[in-house]
């Protein structure tokens, strides 16, 4: 193994090569694939890859624990559709606006919630996210209230008269979840080999030490916030435009917030493919649980009779339990696998090495 | 030369007299001492040295620049760094990551900076454990990966707080060696310690605190025999 080694940033020429793989395999799948269900269960993991990876900037390397990332998600969704559908003007551009809004909107808070720390801070971001949504639910004339905003058909892309490509399938948001995915990846990559990312992991790990030793926090937090806030908001674009509806309890919501916070802390926080490894795990499971796929499994296997009273209990209720499977599942992680299961992973192959040699 | 005047500095939480109208200076190259005990206000006097709190009156000097009000960041960069009497080491990064964050202070390079960082980690010889995780480290290497984090920044004042506190004397003999090392590469020096044997022996000069006020300043042989100083350390029986 030692000859695929390189030294730089200790990655080896064979994993390298395997990622290109698995990336071109990514780029494939629509060629082979048709299932439309199938795309959109991989588009939805690219949201959560995306909204988990950029919180990960700010929580999992500069340990700030925001649980109100959906204030830019929010901010991202309503800009790209509010500038669409009242001002028509083309998503392309709109995402861009939304990455800036989001990111001045981050600046803004950062300002005032950097100055808490710990568990204040965290409380401050979710009240942050609180007047988003009912700011939201209020601002009729702009945001359209609770009813939220719908579009029917999301423009083409094109170049001057080309048309690029048209929206009317799945199949291009599913290049343009990846594509973000995949930036995201890299940009955190790049991050953490960087001075930024050791500026942000020395934040994280004790922020007295670190202004100590020449770091200007607030700089530097709001920098980790910057990227996060701006990735965060593509995010809600993509996920607005692919669903075509936006409200406040969706886009804004608690819950939005919890959720990237879980897929990051799943995954496995402070590492680059953490977040996506969550979002692989999370996203699929938590879909099988709310279409009643298990329950039906379970049926089918065999293994519960359909008739028989926990077939009736596991059909009916099952798929309405899927947010106490959830918890229990967190609460599992958290106690044999701290550091998410790319940690777990990493710690078995490390022991098996052991056991080799 | 002096590369640090304090004049007149007060510091106040609240009523309490935390620092009140202290004044000295310290001198190119030397080791001061700042000695005291328990709530005299060393670390008080510190933390307003180094940005942390902003003196209440009064004015520091460090270079020819004034200090006040600046950020400890941007004290650090001026080249005045400190370590802290409880550790504080970034416990999940490895050893020579700790120390390439301080080196980060003067560069923007990776490389460069883990060059600055091993060389360091040389000083404080721990080169061996340049790969281990900070949090695994027992309490003296603890010490010296912080000495070694400063040092990184290219100070050309360093403030130590207690390095000494909790080791045993093989480790503090170390500890003694390294200050005298890092003196000998033209850093000045000023620590707070309160093993007496040690600091006599590597002072040049010596500052006494006591309940906020400063008490004394002048040579060790001086000092241990003002009698303000012995009535503080002993009780008035002994002056």
């Amino acid at each position: 193994m030692k000859v695929f080694t390189n030294n730089i940033s200790g990655i080896s020429t064979l994993s390298v090569l395997f990622l290109i793989a698995f990336v071109a395999l990514l780029f494939l799948i629509p060629k082979f694939v048709t299932s439309t269900y199938a795309l959109h269960i991989m588009i939805l993991i690219f949201i959560s890859v995306i909204t988990g990876s950029a919180w990960n900037i700010l929580g999992g390397y500069t340990g700030q624990y925001s649980v109100g990332h959906a204030a830019y998600f929010g901010v991202g969704a309503y800009t790209t559709m509010i500038l669409l559908q009242y001002r028509h003007i083309a998503p392309w551009y709109g995402v861009w606006a939304g990455a800036v809004v989001a990111l001045a909107t981050g600046l803004a808070i950062g300002s005032i919630c950097f100055r808490l720390r710990g568990p204040y801070f965290v409380l401050a971001s979710i009240a942050v996210a609180e007047i988003f949504r009912v700011t939201a639910l209020n601002l009729n004339n702009l945001t359209n209230g609770a009813e939220g905003i719908l579009i029917t058909e999301v423009p083409p892309l094109r170049i001057g008269n080309t048309v690029i490509t048209d929206f009317l399938s799945k199949v291009p948001f599913y290049y343009t979840g990846l594509v973000m995915a995949l930036a995201v990846i890299a940009v955190t990559w790049l991050v953490q080999n960087s001075k930024l990312g050791y500026y942000f992991q020395a934040i994280r790990e004790d922020q007295d030490a670190a202004h100590s030793l020449g770091i200007n926090l607030t700089l530097y937090k709001n920098a980790a916030l910057a990227i996060s806030a701006f990735f965060t908001s593509l995010a809600g674009s993509l996920y607005a435009l692919y669903v075509g509806f936006i409200d406040p309890g969706t886009v804004l919501a608690l819950d939005l917030s919890v959720q990237i916070v879980i897929t990051a802390i799943i995954g496995g926080i402070g590492t680059v493919l953490g977040p996506a490894i969550g979002a692989v795990v999370l996203v699929p499971f938590s879909e099988a649980l709310r279409s009643n796929m298990i329950a039906q499994a379970l049926i089918d296997s065999g293994l519960v009779k359909e008739d028989s009273a926990l077939g009736t209990f596991l059909k009916d209720q099952l798929s309405h339990a899927h947010v106490l499977i959830y918890g229990i599942l967190l609460v599992v992680v958290i106690l044999f696998m701290p550091d998410g299961v790319l940690g777990f992973v990493k710690k078995l192959v490390a022991k098996k090495r052991k056991e080799v040699s | 030369m002096a590369i640090l005047e304090i004049k007149r500095v007060s510091k106040f939480f609240g009523g309490l007299a935390a620092n009140s109208d202290i004044s000295f200076e310290v001198n190119h190259g030397m080791i001061m001492g700042l000695i005291g005990p328990n709530g005299a206000g060393k670390t008080t006097l510190f933390n307003c040295i180094t940005g942390y709190h902003p003196p209440s009156r009064g004015e520091i000097i460090f270079d020819g620049r004034r200090m006040n009000g600046l950020h400890p960041d941007a004290v650090c960069k001026f080249g005045m760094a400190r370590t802290w009497q409880k550790v504080r080491p970034l416990a999940k990064m490895s050893v020579v990551d700790n120390v390439m964050v301080g080196a980060l202070c003067r560069t923007n390079s990776l490389k460069t900076a883990r060059e600055i960082a091993m060389e360091q980690v040389k000083v404080v010889h721990m080169e061996h454990r340049a790969d281990v995780r900070a949090g695994s480290l027992p309490i003296g290497e603890r010490k010296k990966l912080e000495v070694a984090r400063v040092l990184a920044t290219r100070p050309k004042l360093l403030l130590l707080d207690e390095v000494m506190g909790g080791l045993n004397p093989t480790e503090s003999e170390e500890i003694i060696e390294l200050i005298i090392d890092i003196r000998k590469l033209g850093i000045t020096e000023i620590i707070i310690e309160h093993d007496m044997k040690a600091i006599m022996r590597i002072s040049d000069r010596i500052v006494v605190l006591n309940s906020g006020e400063k008490l004394a300043e002048g040579t060790p042989q001086e000092v241990v025999s003002n009698s303000a100083v012995i009535e503080a350390y002993l009780g008035a029986s002994h002056a």
